[in-house]
């Protein structure tokens, strides 16, 4: 019986330790293998009791255009690819969407989270833009003390800079590699500040 | 018997010489007993070892996840990747050693509770390192889904009752995230397993005890939490039912015994009383029943059904103990047996009658104010305090609410109060009649 216990916790310690490497691994790929690219963004640092504090990014480009009046055969939370295209300003966009996973191009395994609208403040109006996607890249993790200290900073930049994540990504899965403000590491940007 | 205090222990052992020298207890005797209450000091001792090991081991854990937490940056990622896997490995060593030395319950209790710790901590620090997006439900359940062996494996009830925190936690935020969490039922099922299989063991040990407790927070915050709320006031059946047969549940288990000893009896009061004084309010039957069935994107069409299940299931286990113990035919037994009765009755009545709502408050002012007068009698007969206080505590929560409450007019109150202070006076004079008529005979 304890034999049987020891093989059991054994194996029980190699599927602990497995999900942790599979993790690290699936991660690291990505990260040595994957295409880069730059997503406008816009930090705000909240905290995860967890896994500390980070600095949540909210996307600019976070949909697909797309007119209101087509005919989508989509639900909520659907698994779904997102084309990916680099305009001329060098930043990455969505351009178009399929349930199928691309055999070739550039593409981002995503979510469908509903219609994308803007508020336009002249004439009061909201304007339908696309279809809302889930952005699997959304927490850039800092240590404690730079992660509200860059969301300031960050905050100050953007009314006349741009700020954006470099994000690698490979067969459609991401890994967020940096976020940039003032065309600086936000970690270093952090730290000067100290 | 219960463990004894050290102080008592000391006054045995200053009275042993006198008892000896009186000649009231031989020498073998008297040694006898000094071994046997030094065995029961020793017990005491080996629970205070095992709690303060729990914890250490709970506080270290934790302490190792707040630590990672403060995201030490200057570490470059290949080294935090492999730091983010020490603490499972550190988690691992324990339980080897706790399982190859067939450790105390110290051991184990610390191996079980800082393994299950550590798996947090590493799949946050991955999470940390690579930016993972936010999904906390698969957090949770990975974690919840790891540690579930370890509760079996090391025989330990800190990891039990972590597994049962970390399911709760994960029905929490997978109905915030997914809007539902109906897993939490397969979830909990390993759980219950364990509980039955320490309760046919032995029910009176400290650790069937401690893991009672936790099932039954668990089983009364997790319903909560589930429930897809598509039949509106279906919670009241399903609460009812599952607080009523904890309540008789416990006095089947543990018969007499009370408090901490008889966790399901004091979950199950404390739980009917609560209900019954959210019952006694007008607004807890507004809108109630099938005519008022809630559709929508936010809810799912098997949500009836789910809803439907999980109370039937908690009728069916009160249905069960209810009529196994019913025949004890005492006051508290069918108290306690019939609520979930007056819940299914009012939801039928509020379901069909939209003005029943009063109707309803009004038999719950009544259920309350009779559990309130029966624990008092209890309390009286049994010369037992804490059921005297518990009923008075009961009946004066009741009696403060509906002073203040503005839904009745102030001649309705006032009728009522004057009414039942008389009645009190009365059987207050009736029984101190009786007891000078028993004193007069003996």
């Amino acid at each position: 019986m304890k034999k049987l216990s020891f093989i059991a916790l054994i194996l029980l310690i190699g599927a602990q330790l497995a999900v942790p490497v599979m993790m690290i691994k699936g991660r690291e790929k990505i990260l040595r293998n994957g295409e880069l690219y730059r997503f406008l963004t816009r930090p705000i640092d909240p905290a995860d009791p967890f896994q500390g504090r980070y600095v949540r990014l909210a996307f600019q480009n976070d949909y697909v255009p797309c007119s209101k009046d087509r005919e989508l055969g989509l639900h909520r939370n659907q698994k779904i690819y997102a084309l990916i295209e680099v305009g001329e300003d060098g930043f990455a966009r969505f351009t178009s969407w399929s349930t199928e996973k691309p055999v070739k191009g550039r593409f981002l395994a995503t979510r469908y989270l509903g219609n994308k609208s803007e508020w336009n403040r002249i004439s009061r109006t909201s304007m339908h833009k696309g279809i809302r996607l889930d952005i699997p890249f959304d927490r850039f993790y800092m240590e404690e003390e730079k992660a509200p200290r860059a969301e300031h900073l960050v905050r100050e930049a953007v009314s006349s800079t741009n700020c954006w994540a470099e994000v690698r990504i490979l067969n459609g899965r991401p890994a967020i590699e940096d976020v940039y403000a003032q065309g600086q590491s936000l970690r270093e940007l952090a730290a000067k500040n100290e | 018997m219960g463990n004894l205090s050290a102080k008592h222990i000391q006054w045995l052992k200053q009275e042993l010489p006198a008892l000896k020298a009186d000649g009231i207890v031989s020498e073998d005797t008297a040694q006898a007993i000094e071994s046997y209450y030094a065995e029961k000091t020793n017990d005491g001792l080996h629970w205070a070892v095992i709690a303060f090991a729990v914890l250490g081991s709970l506080l270290i854990g934790a302490g190792i996840i707040l630590l990672l937490a403060h995201n030490w940056d200057e570490l470059d990622r290949p080294v935090r990747a492999v730091l983010s896997l020490c603490p499972i490995l550190i988690g691992s060593i324990l339980s080897i050693t706790a399982l190859i030395k067939n450790g105390g319950t110290a051991l184990r209790e610390s191996a079980g509770i800082f393994h299950t710790l550590s798996i947090g901590a590493t799949i946050a620090l991955i999470g940390q390192t690579y930016h993972l997006p936010g999904n906390v439900p698969g957090f949770f359940m990975t974690w919840t889904l790891l540690a579930l062996p370890l509760t079996f494996l090391l025989r330990s009830s800190g990891a039990a009752l972590l597994y049962l925190a970390l399911a709760c936690g994960w029905s929490g935020v997978a109905q915030e995230t997914y809007g539902q969490a109906a897993g939490f039922w397969l979830l909990i099922l390993p759980g219950l397993a364990r509980l039955a299989y320490l309760i046919r063991t032995d029910r009176h040990t400290p650790e069937t005890l401690l893991n009672l407790w936790g099932m039954l927070i668990a089983l009364c915050i997790a319903t909560g939490m589930t429930f897809e709320r598509t039949l509106p006031g279906l919670w009241i059946i399903a609460y009812s039912a599952l607080l009523s047969g904890t309540g008789v549940l416990g006095i089947q288990l543990y018969n007499n015994q009370t408090g901490w000893n008889n966790p399901a009896k004091i979950f199950g009061i404390a739980g009917i009383t609560i209900l019954a004084y959210i019952f006694t309010f007008e607004h807890a039957w507004f809108d109630i029943g099938w005519a008022h069935m809630r559709s929508g994107w936010q809810y799912r069409a098997w949500g009836v059904w789910m809803d439907g299940g999980i109370t039937g299931a908690f009728l069916l286990f009160w249905l069960i103990i209810a009529l196994k113990t019913i025949s004890q035919h005492t006051a508290e037994t069918l108290t306690l047996s019939v609520f979930p009765l007056a819940g299914i009755l009012c939801f039928i009545l509020g379901s069909i009658k939209s003005t029943a709502d009063t109707v309803n408050a009004l038999i719950f002012n009544g259920f309350m104010l009779f559990l309130g007068i029966m624990y008092i009698g209890m309390g009286c007969r049994n010369g037992r305090l804490s059921q005297l206080n518990g009923g008075m505590a009961v009946l004066s929560l009741l009696l403060v609410t509906r002073f203040f409450d503005e839904d009745f007019g102030f001649i309705a109150r006032g009728t009522v109060f004057i009414i039942l202070g008389t009645c009190f006076l009365v059987v207050n004079l009736i029984m101190i009649k009786r007891r000078k008529k028993q004193e007069a005979i003996a």
